[in-house]
């Protein structure tokens, strides 16, 4: 494969354009500003755990016994509570506005950007083919996802603050989904392997 | 099962990283000297329980007639709980209303350094793992790694700033949850099996 190739696969499993709205419902309530700031780092702590999966994930998963279904169903877990939180959000009943915590490394950066299956794909990857070109896949695979990301806080001018209100129930309730099925996933590789 | 992985997982539990804010804002304003010697004092103390409990998870699940899968599943569960703390930290968290006198044993040797956790997860190991050298050596070991990284608190503070700890705080916290779902799925694969 070349590393064009390898990095469309990347890009489609890291699914930019499905994710910016789910993102733009999480952070909605900050500032233009500090959204920018926000995403920005979340792609860079997103590119770090892909590097750091490409080179040490076997040997990290293996020195501690956990199993590629494991990393699947902790990715659909996670982001399953983080998507109960959006739909049953104590606050969203009240005009209270309280000032929220800034999401950090969860969930933006993973498991949404460098979820379970992106980490999985790129171990496998690594096993086939020269770490060296899979690197640069990543990479080039990052720039055109962190470009599309960096453009999401546009969307929240779009939208205005109602919609984003609408915006971040619906968006929970596809997060739960998607969840769902990485959990129903890594539940398949489980039981096959008992 | 080796030292190596064993150590690793109790730093993990440990976690000394996500401890120093916690342990920074308990000693502020006691002279640096007297500091280092809490910490010292406190961390001997955490060493000891560990150890005990070390000893007590020899024997007493036979003595409750607890099944292994039962050990793990239950380990498991807490672990997750844990992590799922660290990772989503709310203000009912035991971080968050910390007393304000000197520490002694409560809150930093125990809970903070030897919480629930780490004291499960090594009745969970001392269980399984079958020579005693092993398990006391990378106790000792997380030990000592946990050790230097309080004793580092204030320049790795400065250095990180919260932001930055919190982000190491919260990768490690993803391990965590790694490791509790798997342990999850191992009891229910030995649960499985025993049909």
């Amino acid at each position: 494969m070349s590393i064009f190739n390898i990095a469309l696969t990347l890009f489609l499993v890291a699914n930019p354009i499905g994710n910016s709205p789910a993102i733009i419902a999480l952070i909605k309530d900050f500032d233009f500003e500090r959204q920018k700031k926000i995403m920005f780092r979340e792609s860079g702590f997103a590119l770090l755990i892909a590097i750091f999966f490409q080179y040490f994930g076997e040997l990290f998963l293996g020195q501690l016994n956990i199993q590629q279904y494991t990393v699947s169903l902790c990715g659909g877990v996670l982001l399953l509570l983080v998507a109960l939180n959006m739909i049953f959000s104590p606050h969203s009943g009240s005009t209270v506005q309280t000032k929220k915590k800034e999401p950090l490394i969860v969930p933006i950066a993973t498991p949404l950007i460098s979820g379970p299956a992106l980490l999985t794909i790129i171990m496998l990857f690594t096993q086939k083919e020269d770490p060296f070109k899979i690197s640069i896949a990543i990479l080039i695979a990052w720039i055109a996802v962190g470009g599309l990301l960096m453009f999401a806080p546009y969307l929240q001018r779009i939208l205005h603050r109602r919609g984003l209100g609408a915006l971040e129930q619906l968006m929970g309730m596809i997060l739960s989904m998607m969840a769902v099925e990485m959990v129903v996933q890594g539940l398949t590789l489980f039981i096959k392997s008992l | 099962m080796t030292i190596f992985s064993i150590t690793l997982v109790l730093f993990l539990i440990m976690d000394p990283i996500g401890n120093i804010a916690s342990y920074l804002k308990l000693v502020d304003g006691i002279n640096p000297k007297k500091q280092r010697l809490i910490l010292l004092r406190e961390m001997l103390i955490a060493l000891l329980v560990m150890v005990i409990f070390n000893y007590i998870g020899e024997g007493i699940y036979d003595l409750l007639q607890i099944s292994d899968p039962a050990v793990r599943l239950s380990s498991g569960v807490i672990l997750f709980l844990i992590s799922v703390q660290i990772l989503f930290p709310n203000l009912t968290g035991l971080r968050e209303n910390l007393p304000k006198e000197e520490p002694f044993i409560i809150p930093l040797a125990i809970p903070l350094i030897a919480g629930p956790s780490v004291l499960a997860t090594i009745m969970l190991y001392a269980h399984m793992e079958q020579s005693q050298p092993v398990m006391l050596v990378s106790i000792l070991c997380a030990w000592i790694a946990a050790l230097l990284v309080m004793l580092a608190s204030k320049p790795l503070y400065k250095a990180m700033g919260e932001n930055g700890l919190m982000a190491c705080e919260k990768l490690m916290g993803m391990v965590l949850v790694l490791i509790a779902i798997q342990r999850f799925l191992d009891g229910v694969e030995q649960y499985v099996a025993t049909f």
